[in-house]
């Protein structure tokens, strides 16, 4: 599966590469990232929680950066493995200074999976990786935001709050409706899921009384 | 042969306790302190196993044991050849490569078993699994058939020095000089994907080993129970009669639970032994695409040689067989492709050539049509496409080569399936070919309809073609028939049955020859203890092989009441008759005595006997035939494709089919009616997607897709032709397969007239709307 787009980040290039090279950001930016550890300058281990479709399920591996050229470019490897299949992956991205204080990445790359979460959860893998995906750079700007604010104040640490992952699960599912629904129908589908939701509660919750 | 039984749609014996829940499935077994197993299986295609820790899924509580190959010890080896390749096919080459039980050095398809987890519940078995941790090492897996034949391409087997799995060539006259005499050559490369048999129910084991009796029960979804006992007896060092294999009732077999001594059938009995509780296997849906055999795959580079007038000199088909990562089935598939390869025509020279090749993919058996539907598949798109060429009608091609009725017994002088000469025993093609078109109206649809429709802009086409179906083939089946003292007929064989109405149908059979009604026969089949010889139900052959032991075995228990009769009832034996279980003397209906008294005569508790004599109302008589019955029949059927979607409605489906004689028109057009959904899900919805590294992409019943009863046509119409075979004494053949052999090979036919004015030709199946809308999009 191929994964590549771009995304304009709302700060200068330094940052932003100081940023996606900083272990603790990135852990708390990824969608479902439990833990990520530095092990060298180019290597990092970790936990993520992965879920798509009605797979669910903890992938530990590992993270490899090469042909690093600071602040431009860098090359990812990543390697997990989980009760749910493997993936293994690499990426080149690009950082541009686009001159007006603001950074565009481009990235591209090949995400190759296997096991259950290939041959059961085919279907939603690619809006779930794109997904995923989107989400994590939308949280490495915020929290860009929040260092750069912090800076200009004089702060060491910025006051960012990651999404939690429920935050995360909402926005996937979200943008799997969005596939296959307009806008207008995912609202409806919305309610009336939320609907069912508080009938089969209230059912739940009478029934353990009685 | 129809009898006061044998030809009438008698309602099914089996049917209440089917529809009433009453019942037994395997997953119905539930014994006291029964353990339950659950399989690690690779998650890659091609990876060597390093190491396997299995340290965690032992400590958590509710684990009763975790093995691998390694714990395994002398009990791991591969399992058997289930079907050797023919002797008799010169410069045959075949590399046997056995399925493994689980996994030593290396994983070679999604789905290989690395492990299995014992535990007190499968949701702790399930959860343990997920305790194992494998080092696997990648590597790079071969999945294309093409690829998997150059010099470079990785090795599914390092001991051998390519993937080459077999190579066969046979020939039946001289295709070369054939073609240099030939006015037009068509020469086309067609391709046909892989599905899965997708059986309601998946595959499972219950194993018992009871120690103070040295008795081990197993209940398995199996379609040869007896040749699987053996197995289990010999693998384990018992006695065949120590182990008693129980088929009960199964929701499908298709093909895949013929396979023996797959992992599962052999682990769950070893380790129920050695655990000393039982133990139950229950396959999930996931399993069953990543771990049951699959089928299908195959690509054909042929060419056919035709004179002006249309007459098919000769055929050429040189093709790949995809085996997957084993070939524990030998060359059963791949011949039964070159056997079908000619179809219902009478050509008099045919080279055909295959080579089978492992790739990283699950392994291949026979699954329902088990190679058929790609030999027809081939034969009748080449028809067409002579037809268009040559501007002849479809019909009219068909007719000018199909075997005359005269040529019977029709030899094709290539070796088949059962290792003999493949010889057509009779039939009776071209009634069966003008039933279908008179049912569908084939002359007022292309020359009226059609032309109607297509002016209003509609896109509806015409599918017609022929097909035959190799049946019945040997070795042999047996069967016991007795009268017990209540007068009721108990019928027992060493076959299995997965919805055949096998319980209906054996006992219309005795029914006739014994002269009782049908619903006081009972039929047990499948199970070991009942009977010590047999085969299995497969390749169409229930009906044929194990029908006429059970007749002849019926004719025994018959002469024996004769005999026995004449003497109480002091008549001659030509003068008795056997009429609502009852002896009587055909001229004085009074003076009669019922089965169930002479069979207590003929087993006496007291007193002398004469010498020689054999107790009770019992005979066992085996039936093996000469060589299978070729059954035949056309299928025509109108499509309508939606051009916007690409949809393709099914608006009529018309099959008339020759199967000689009919044991139970009701149960017959009941498998036709499988057979054609099963066609047509491997014609439009049923593809198995595999990705480059192997992997299996749709595993699971959201992605596969199955006809749904929206699919299918609104009526299935059916016309049986009988023309009896003279190769055994019911006259029958087979139908289990019939229904899907034709169905991808006239559906490819009735959308490619559909799409006729967008130039568009089919050289593939299964299609799907997406296909169909790329290969539009190709002609631009």
């Amino acid at each position: 599966m191929k994964l590549e787009g771009e995304y304009v980040f709302n700060g200068p290039r330094e940052e932003v590469w100081a940023l996606v090279r900083d272990p603790e950001v990135l852990a708390a930016a990824l969608p479902g990232a439990q833990s990520l550890n530095k092990v060298s300058e180019s290597e990092y281990e970790g936990k993520m929680n992965v879920r798509v479709g009605p797979l669910s399920g903890v992938f530990s591996g590992k993270i490899v950066v090469s042909d690093e050229v600071p602040p431009e470019s860098y090359t990812l490897s990543v390697e997990g493995r989980g009760s749910t299949g493997f993936a293994k992956g690499t990426g080149h991205v690009q950082l541009i200074d686009r001159g007006d204080g603001t950074t565009l990445m481009k990235y591209e790359g090949e995400l190759q999976v296997g096991g259950k979460l290939a041959g059961v959860g085919q279907r939603m893998l690619e809006t779930v990786s794109k997904s995923m995906t989107r989400q994590g750079l939308e949280s490495l700007n915020q929290a860009l935001q929040a260092r750069m604010a912090a800076k200009s104040e004089g702060q060491e640490e910025g006051n960012y709050t990651p999404p939690s992952e429920a935050q995360f699960a909402a926005a996937v599912a979200r943008d799997m409706a969005g596939e296959v629904l307009s806008s207008s129908r995912v609202m409806w589908i919305a309610v009336a899921v939320a609907v069912v939701i508080v009938v089969v509660a209230v059912i739940l919750i009478s029934r353990g009384g009685g | 042969m129809k009898g006061k039984w044998i030809g009438q749609p008698i309602k099914r014996n089996e049917d209440p306790r089917l529809l009433t829940g009453q019942a037994l499935y395997v997953d119905d077994v539930d014994m006291p302190g029964m353990l339950h197993a659950a399989f690690l299986r690779s998650d890659y295609a091609h990876a060597r196993i390093r190491s396997i820790d299995v340290s965690a899924a032992r400590a958590r509580p509710g684990v009763v044991a975790v093995y691998t190959a390694e714990d395994m010890a002398d009990f791991w080896r591969p399992g058997p050849l289930i079907v050797p390749p023919p002797r008799n096919v010169e410069g045959i080459v075949f590399h046997a490569r056995t399925q493994i039980p689980m996994v030593k050095d290396k994983a070679r398809h999604i789905g290989d078993p690395i492990a299995v987890v014992i535990a007190e519940s499968r949701y702790i078995a399930e959860d343990a699994l997920e305790d194992i941790v494998v080092d696997y090492e990648p590597l790079e897996p071969v999945v294309d058939m093409e690829r998997a034949l150059e010099p470079d391409a990785p090795l599914v087997h390092d001991d051998l020095d390519s993937n080459l799995a077999a190579h066969v060539v046979q020939e039946k006259g001289n295709y070369e000089a054939a073609r240099a005499k030939a006015d037009v050559v068509i020469k086309r490369r067609i391709l046909v994907d892989r599905g899965a048999a997708a059986a309601l129910e998946n595959r499972g084991v219950v194993a018992h080993w009871e120690p103070k009796s040295q008795q081990l029960t197993v209940w398995d979804t199996t379609q040869a129970p007896i040749p699987i006992r053996n197995g289990i007896a010999a693998m384990l060092g018992l006695s065949e009669h120590q182990v008693r294999v129980i088929a009960p009732f199964i929701g499908g077999g298709f093909g895949p639970k013929i396979m023996m001594s797959q992992p599962e059938e052999v682990l769950v009995p070893w380790a129920a032994m050695k655990l000393n509780r039982p133990i139950k296997w229950i396959e999930d849906r996931r399993e069953n695409f990543i771990g049951t055999t699959q089928e299908r795959a195959q690509i054909h580079d042929v060419e056919m040689a035709l004179t002006r007038d249309g007459r098919v000199l000769g055929v050429r088909d040189v093709f790949l067989h995809d085996t997957g990562a084993y070939d524990p089935y030998g060359l059963t598939v791949p011949l039964n492709t070159q056997s079908h390869g000619l179809g219902a025509y009478d050509i008099p020279n045919y080279y055909t050539e295959f080579k089978v090749v492992f790739t990283n993919k699950m392994i291949v058996t026979p699954v329902r049509g088990a190679g058929r539907p790609q030999g027809i598949f081939v034969i009748e798109r080449m028809m067409d496409l002579a037809a268009k060429e040559l501007g002849m009608d479809r019909a009219e091609i068909r007719k000018r080569n199909l075997i005359p009725p005269d040529a019977f017994p029709y030899r094709q002088e290539i070796i088949d399936q059962a290792f003999i000469e493949l010889v057509y025993d009779s039939g009776n093609y071209l009634p069966v070919l003008e039933k279908a078109m008179a049912m569908i109206g084939y002359d007022r649809f292309i020359e009226e309809e059609q032309p109607r429709l297509r002016a209003e802009g509609r896109h509806v086409g015409l599918g017609l073609v022929t097909f035959v179906e190799t049946t019945g083939v040997g070795p042999y089946e047996g069967a016991r028939v007795s009268v017990e003292s209540s007068g009721k007929v108990s019928v027992v064989t060493g076959v299995g049955t997965q919805g055949q109405g096998h319980f209906t149908s054996f006992a219309q059979i005795v029914a006739d020859q014994l002269g009782v009604d049908v619903r006081d026969v009972r039929v047990v089949t499948g199970d070991t203890a009942q009977f010590h010889w047999g085969t299995g139900t497969f390749a169409s052959r229930g009906a044929v092989v194990a029908g006429n032991a059970v007749k002849a075995a019926a004719a025994g228990v018959r002469a024996k009441i004769l005999k026995l009769a004449s003497k109480v009832l002091e008549t001659p034996e030509e003068e008795l008759e056997l009429v609502d279980g009852q002896v009587r003397v055909a001229d004085i209906p009074e003076r009669s005595i019922s089965l169930g008294e002479l069979a207590v005569m003929a087993n006496p508790l007291r007193g002398a006997v004469e010498p020689g004599t054999k107790p009770g109302l019992e005979a066992t008589d085996y039936f093996g035939p000469q060589y299978g019955a070729t059954a035949s029949g056309a299928v025509a059927m109108i499509v309508e494709v939606d051009p916007e979607t690409m949809m393709v409605e099914i608006k009529r489906f018309v099959i008339a089919h020759d199967c000689g004689t009919v044991l139970n028109p009701m149960i017959v057009e009941g498998q036709i009616h499988g057979g054609v959904s099963m066609g047509i899900g491997n014609s439009f919805y049923e593809r198995l997607v595999y990705d480059d590294n192997g992997q299996l992409l749709n595993a699971s019943l959201m992605d596969y897709l199955l006809p749904r009863s929206t699919d299918m046509p609104r009526r299935i119409e059916i016309a049986h032709l009988e023309t009896p075979s003279p190769l055994n004494p019911i006259g029958s053949k087979g139908v289990g397969e019939a229904g899907a052999i034709p169905v991808p090979s006239a559906f490819a036919q009735a959308v490619e007239d559909a799409l006729a004015d967008y130039g568009v030709e089919i050289l593939e199946t299964p299609l799907s709307p997406n296909r169909l809308f790329e290969l539009l999009s190709a002609r631009g």
